[in-house]
């Protein structure tokens, strides 16, 4: 009875080893990439690879002095808040009406949305450079926020969906019955509710548009360039200027990480559309 | 607005979800229809990228047949390309990403912790992961040396016969997690009690789960393999990066292929009925994959 005790523990601890050393592996890419941005040109394309190593600042400098990363990481910026912003502005009203109304072809309606949120943006997006063109707004921020809605409104349906049928519409009706508006119920009682469902749309959604590359890259020259596409920078006939990339690539992935490790918990939801609760 | 609606009572009850719905349906129907609109008209003349507008040439759906009938098309080898690495992303995945969700599915200390880290490499840029795979694959890179110290060989990645297996692996790295995440939430959910009564019965561990955990988890997994299939099916960043589509057209996949065709070869017609036809085969697959699941889920 011992011996097998003892085996089993055995087991488990083999088993904690091993998962340990599975998540290791999947992190281990995204780390080395992380170490290269600080090792010199020589170290990067040692072969075989060099694990240790004084830690060097050129490539940091390098990007911030000469290739103005500040720009692009601002133009990301704006165009990822203004298009994530205008989605959950445009998106909640239609949340609510999906979420707690019942009317006539409405998961049609809803169907409607997610098709058109399968359509891949590279397959229109030359269509988009000639309608950009045509309209004058080819390399603006304003384009690229507004085509960002096509995959972003009925993304943030089927996300907030879920979360606004979660909530008990017993809690409206009470309110209503004191004699509150619907909106005014909608205001005060499922808003707040609804509230850390929205921040975690609002936060995936942010990410898809930061990391978004093919239609920023086709749809921009340089005005409104955003920082995925800042690559082609780095891919010059000379070769990759693998350092200076790798130091954009880190402090690009860096605040995506964050914001995804913050909304970790409804991480599942944001996978699947809604359709499966972590 | 508060009297509008509150006094949606007495008129149509289709009017309230009507006017809430409208902004977002007009939005992304505008946006939608528009784009439709001029795709088709692009992908129904002669027109060299680059060229104004007006100088095309209205061919009706001549584009449309060259893709599919002429000899010199490499639509058809394009489809087959997609095909390979459809299956050779979404089968590993699904295998390796249930095997680590089971191995997840636990209690251990810090389980939660790696959850966490395994959303890393979902999220992270794919135009970095494409130069990141880029430089790995490369002759003096990183997996070359993990192969070299095993195999004691080492491989030319960037080569027509492997490029499309270094693509494939780089995909499997960054989304292999996903499959791990949905399906151990999955089997945090499944009831206890059948397991139990298993036990009791005397079933074997591998009997209980091909007899419980996995029919009880194929809704799940049917649902994780669509949403990816959608996904690896218009991947366009991380190739065009990693190759462009290269060498040759080992990695030409659907999307690539709209690109090159496109802008490579600056046809802006036959480009364009491509991506009609990538618009429609991702729609329509679709469909026939969510009918084909909700039959199973009543099967079962």
């Amino acid at each position: 009875m011992k011996v097998k005790n003892r085996g089993a523990l055995l087991g488990s601890r083999i088993l904690d080893l091993l998962t340990i050393a599975v998540v290791a592996a999947f992190l281990f890419p995204y780390l080395f990439m992380v170490s290269s941005a600080f090792k010199t040109r020589l170290e990067t394309f040692a072969y075989p690879p060099v694990w240790l190593f004084t830690p060097t600042f050129e490539h940091f400098e390098n990007i911030f002095d000469n290739m103005n990363i500040l720009f692009y990481m601002k133009n990301s910026t704006i165009i990822a808040v203004c298009s994530t912003l205008l989605t959950i502005l445009i998106a909640i009203p239609a949340t609510y009406s999906f979420a707690r109304y019942r009317f006539r072809y409405k998961e049609g309606v809803a169907y409607g949305f997610l098709f058109l949120q399968m359509v891949p943006g590279i397959s229109i997006v030359f269509a988009l450079f000639f309608i950009a063109r045509a309209l004058n707004l080819f390399d603006t921020h304003i384009f690229l926020i507004v085509v960002y809605l096509l995959w972003n409104i009925p993304y943030a349906i089927w996300m907030m969906r879920g979360f606004v049928e979660g909530i008990p519409v017993e809690l409206e009706e009470s309110a209503m019955v004191d004699g509150a508006s619907r909106f005014k119920a909608f205001r005060l009682i499922t808003l707040p509710l609804m509230a850390g469902g929205v921040a975690a749309t609002a936060i995936l959604i942010f990410i898809g548009v930061w990391n978004e590359f093919s239609l920023a890259f086709f749809l921009t020259s340089t005005n409104a360039r955003t920082m995925p596409t800042t690559i082609a920078f780095f891919m010059t006939h000379s070769g990759i200027k693998w350092g200076p990339m790798f130091a954009t690539a880190t402090i690009g992935t860096l605040p995506v990480v964050i914001f995804a490790l913050l909304v970790r918990r409804y991480f599942i939801s944001a996978l699947t559309f809604g359709a499966v609760k972590g | 607005m508060n009297g509008d609606i509150r006094s949606q009572r007495r008129r149509p009850t289709w009017l309230g979800p009507a006017i809430l719905i409208l902004p977002a349906f007009a939005v992304v129907f505008s946006i939608a229809a528009y784009s439709a609109f001029s795709l088709f008209q692009l992908s129904t003349v002669d027109l060299t990228f680059g060229e104004p507008f007006r100088l095309a040439e209205g061919v009706g759906l001549q584009n449309y047949q060259w893709l599919l009938t002429n000899e010199h098309s490499t639509f058809g080898a394009t489809v087959r390309i997609t095909i390979h690495y459809l299956l050779g992303t979404l089968i590993p995945e699904l295998l390796i990403g249930f095997a680590i969700a089971l191995l997840l599915n636990r209690k251990m200390r810090g389980n939660s912790l790696f959850t966490a880290l395994l959303i890393i490499p979902v999220v992270l840029m794919p135009s970095m992961v494409g130069l990141i795979g880029r430089l790995y694959f490369s002759y003096d890179g990183l997996i070359n040396f993990f192969f070299e110290s095993v195999t004691g060989v080492r491989h030319n990645w960037y080569g027509k016969d492997l490029a499309l297996v270094a693509v494939i692996l780089v995909d499997i790295w960054e989304w292999t997690p996903f499959f791990i995440l949905i399906l151990l939430a999955g089997l945090q959910t499944l009831p206890v009690e059948p397991f139990e009564a298993a036990r009791v019965d005397g079933a074997s561990r591998w009997q209980s789960f091909a007899h419980l955990t996995l029919p009880m988890m194929l809704p799940l997994i049917l649902t994780t393999l669509i949403l990816r299939f959608m996904d690896v099916l218009r991947l366009f960043d991380v190739i065009f990066v990693m190759f462009s589509g290269g060498p040759g057209t080992a990695t030409t996949t659907l999307p690539l292929y709209v690109y090159r065709t496109t802008l490579v070869q600056r046809d802006v017609g036959r480009g364009s009925a491509a991506s009609v036809m990538l618009i429609i085969i991702i729609v329509a697959l679709t469909v026939i994959l969510i009918k084909l699941r909700e039959r199973i889920k009543f099967e079962a």
